[in-house]
């Protein structure tokens, strides 16, 4: 046991079932319905104007219910859904900000630490759409430099109100290294494309190696897809070989 | 058991001493939440009845780092309040203000404060060639602090002086108890300190009892100067550092020169005064020629006026130096280290490694958790995973509300407060809510009442169902979450961001928590290292196995997926076998080392006569060398 490694997290049955039994199953894709068995977290923030709809595209993606007159956001709320990714089943853990400006102070502690983060405006409403260079600069400032940011122009179902065209926020979007999509929370239509278009851009960092999965405040969690993800009681167990020191 | 010395360890000290604490919380906030939890509550409790008293044990002789927190502790009053004081808790102090901050997550002026962190810090600098600019800070800090007892030092001799009728040595005893700490901020930061602590240790023993008698007077007399913060605060600072072993000694002669202290008073007193003044002359020097002076070896970034200024308070016109000469000059250090340098060091592994430490010291507080985001991600899945994320939700919700209020000092639309508050009112607290918590009915009342103030409602609204949720989270989650899967998984991410940036690895190997035990690489393995770590990562769905840091020689040659490379494949014995069509001419120029040494040696007939007894020799080799790692116990495989 060395002095380098002396913490070892890995809990000793971990290891084998990482072999050739697990690694077949998992490569069959079978998954079953137990609660634990997504392999990844990731976290998103959703941040924008105020009244553009946040909390209800969250709430669309994880009720599928559109709430017709939700209160505003106080602070942060959080919303999870599990999503499949390539293959991978991903729990979304979706951190959903208060857009009043009186709530920016409290927020921006939140943005730290994100994966993703999903940059709301309201098509309907100019104002909203002319505020987003300062969310961004708050999200650049704040996250990870190789956070994947996703614009989302919502209430894309009130096309008679609009007043932000499509062309001029992609080109938005492509100025700025964004991905881009018009969504309707209340329709539904591409909510979960929004979701899960970062997602895939964030699965896809990790595999070209650019957004290391094992580093605190990368906004990923990886795990096993073990059916035991819950609470495990034993401590950590001193690594009895391979050790290289 | 382990689990209850993990509980132990992660608790405050629990202010009132009945053992009915720990059933209350079952009776009040969570019993009436969703049944799952409250068979886990339950479960909790019971198992954390008898270590009750242990907890006590360890809060009675809890030490002054965690004192602060163990103050306000004392005077929240715990989970039971209403039916204690019978006032809805009213009479308990705001908690919030002192309770925002996690060790984890920390602004440039605490890293600076805290003596755990500074470390850090430093070497983090020095890392970035910057590190004159944290040291500066830090002994101009100190050098301010302690001119400022050493100028009351003086002035109290000179009141000394004048009134002498007066028992000059009152409490002499009480007093040795006092300089042993007071003592401590003369000498001064680690780094440069040497001769500092002599100047200091010359002024002899009935100094130190001048020194230390005149101090704890003006302690007593001064203790609201906003110097005695950073005044006691760097105290204990260097006092970590362990210098003070020439005050010890010294203190055991002055408790002998108490009684014929009287008689070399005046004197005595008249050339502490002077060496008072010089002491602080030369520091006030030292720290010049070291930092300010153009030409100095590592000079701060300020400018020719500033330079002046500090030349012109040094060198005052009564011969005495202002002990803030510097203070304008620390701002600006200050505010390029919290510029320029902090994000970066809040992303580098040193911080990583400050975290890790504090997760890892045995004691890790709620608040640690709570106000630190990436803590926060893990633990908001262990209370989802929990069931109780109401709980958490809620505090979250109006943790925020009342900061956000708080923040407005006063100057708030009341309508848009209580407008606010009802949204948090409906969602948790009315009898139609949408996720009931299950705080009883006093608590209710109480926050109707507070919502419907006139006015709106004010920044502690809430404080009640908050302080309640903290004691639930704390003593029914906290425990829990501190020996999941999830906080190792968290303390083995921060380990990896720390072997990540310290031998520039893209990862570990596939493994998600067992770190890359790979420190053995030397740089000029890191690039391979780093490729192989990549490769690794994009087969990770199947989570290879392969620990670069194993040597089972067994994996070396087995090849499972050789069926899917195109070219060809490697057999049990590394022998490589062509599935591709051999270019006509391969063969010449082709052929292992071994099997071209073999020739050489063997000298076969035709070329494959040769080869192939090549092969068999390499064979038996093989197995030989297989057969003899067998026999070794298998855990011996250390080697590199």
């Amino acid at each position: 046991m060395c002095s380098q490694c002396h913490i070892r997290a890995a809990l000793p049955e971990e290891r084998t079932p990482t072999s050739t039994v697990a690694r077949s199953n998992r490569s069959q894709a079978k998954m079953t319905t137990a609660p634990y068995n997504y392999s990844y977290i990731f976290k998103y923030i959703i941040i924008g104007d105020m009244g553009v709809g946040k909390s209800c595209l969250l709430h669309q993606f994880t009720e599928k219910k559109f709430m017709a007159d939700c209160p505003h956001t106080i602070g942060v709320e959080f919303g999870t859904r599990i999503i499949e990714v390539s293959g991978q089943k991903v729990k979304l853990q979706i951190w959903d900000t208060a857009g009043q400006e009186r709530f920016r102070a409290v927020t921006r502690s939140y943005y730290r630490g994100a994966a993703g983060a999903l940059m709301v405006y309201d098509i309907t409403r100019r104002s909203t759409y002319n505020h987003l260079s300062s969310w961004l600069t708050d999200a650049r400032n704040l996250t990870n430099p190789n956070t994947v940011i996703i614009l989302i122009g919502n209430k894309a179902d009130l096309e008679a109100q609009r007043d932000v065209t499509y062309e001029e926020a992609k080109q938005f979007a492509e100025e700025n290294g964004l991905l881009f999509l018009e969504a309707s929370a209340k329709t539904g239509e591409n909510v979960e494309d929004a979701f899960l278009e970062a997602a895939k851009k964030i699965y896809q960092n990790i595999q070209d190696g650019s957004l290391d999965l094992n580093a605190a405040e990368s906004g990923v969690q990886h795990k096993p897809s073990a059916p035991q993800g819950g609470r495990l009681t034993s401590e950590p167990q001193p690594q009895k070989e391979g050790c290289s020191c | 058991m382990s689990f209850f010395r993990r509980k132990a360890k992660g608790k405050e000290p629990e202010r009132p001493v009945d053992g009915k604490v720990n059933r209350v919380p079952a009776n009040t906030a969570p019993a009436n939440s969703p049944s799952v939890s409250l068979r886990n509550h339950h479960a909790i409790l019971e198992a954390a009845g008898p270590s009750h008293v242990a907890i006590n044990a360890i809060s009675a002789n809890m030490d002054s780092f965690a004192r602060g927190r163990t103050a306000i502790l004392k005077k929240q009053p715990s989970h039971m309040e209403a039916e204690h004081f019978g006032d809805l808790g009213r009479s308990s102090v705001n908690y919030l203000a002192s309770e925002t901050r996690s060790r984890l997550s920390k602004t440039v002026d605490q890293i600076l404060r805290d003596n755990v962190a500074t470390p850090y810090y430093i070497q983090f600098q020095e890392a970035h060639g910057a590190d004159h600019l944290v040291r500066f800070w830090l002994e101009a800090e100190s050098f301010r602090s302690t001119s400022w007892s050493r100028i009351r030092t003086h002035s109290l001799n000179s009141v000394k002086l004048s009134s002498l009728a007066e028992p000059a040595s009152t409490p002499v005893s009480p007093d040795l108890s006092s300089p042993s700490e007071l003592d401590l901020p003369s000498a001064r930061a680690p780094t440069p300190s040497p001769q500092d602590l002599d100047s200091h240790g010359n002024e002899g023993p009935t100094a130190q009892l001048i020194h230390g008698n005149s101090f704890s007077s003006s302690a007593e007399q001064s203790s609201d100067t906003p110097t005695r913060q950073p005044f006691s605060r760097a105290g204990t600072h260097f006092s970590s550092s362990g210098e003070q072993s020439s005050d010890t000694p010294t203190r055991q002669p002055s408790s002998r020169t108490g009684t014929p202290l009287k008689q070399q008073s005046t004197n005595a007193l008249k050339e502490l005064s002077d060496k008072l003044m010089k002491s602080i002359e030369r520091d006030a020097v030292k720290i010049f020629t070291k930092y300010i002076s153009p030409d100095a070896a590592r000079p701060i970034p300020i400018t020719e006026q500033i330079r002046n200024d500090i030349v012109a308070k040094i060198c005052g016109e009564d011969g005495m130096v202002d002990p803030n000469c510097f203070v304008i000059a620390q701002s600006v250090v200050f505010s390029i280290m919290e510029q320029q340098h902090f994000i970066e060091f809040l992303r580098s592994h040193y911080f990583c490694k400050y975290q890790i430490e504090v997760l890892t010291s045995g004691s890790v507080f709620l608040a640690d958790i709570l106000f630190c985001e990436s803590a926060l991600f893990y633990f908001s899945e262990y209370m989802e995973k929990e069931e109780a994320v109401n709980v958490l939700q809620f505090w979250l919700a109006a943790d925020n509300f009342q900061d956000q209020l708080a923040a407005k000092a006063g100057q708030y639309d009341g309508q848009e407060a209580q407008n606010d508050a009802m949204i948090l009112y409906d969602k948790y607290f009315s009898l139609q809510a949408t996720n009931p918590l299950g705080f009883d009915d006093s608590v209710r009342m109480e926050i109707e009442s507070n919502i419907c103030r006139e006015g709106g409602p004010l920044p502690d609204c809430f404080t009640t169902p908050l302080r309640q949720a903290w004691t639930t989270m704390e003593k029914v989650y906290m425990p829990g979450f501190l020996s999941s899967n999830l906080y190792y998984k968290y303390l083995s991410d921060l380990i990896n961001s720390v072997r990540a940036d310290e031998f520039v690895m893209a990862s570990a190997p596939g493994q998600n928590i067992a770190p890359d035990g790979a420190p053995d690489g030397t740089p000029a393995q890191q690039a391979t290292k780093k490729a192989a770590a990549v490769k690794i990562l994009k087969n990770f769905d199947e989570a290879i196995t392969v620990d670069i840091a194993s040597l089972d020689p067994e994996s070396l040659y087995q090849r499972p997926y050789a069926g899917r490379m195109t070219f060809g494949k490697v057999n049990e014995l590394g022998q490589f076998i062509r599935e591709a069509e051999p270019e006509p001419d391969v063969k010449k120029s082709k052929g292992s080392i071994l099997s071209l040494a073999m020739k050489k040696l063997v000298q076969g007939n035709s070329d494959e006569a040769q080869e192939e007894m090549a092969w068999k020799i390499a064979k038996m080799i093989v197995n030989d060398v297989v057969h003899q790692a067998h026999h070794d116990s298998p855990g011996k495989s250390t080697k590199l």
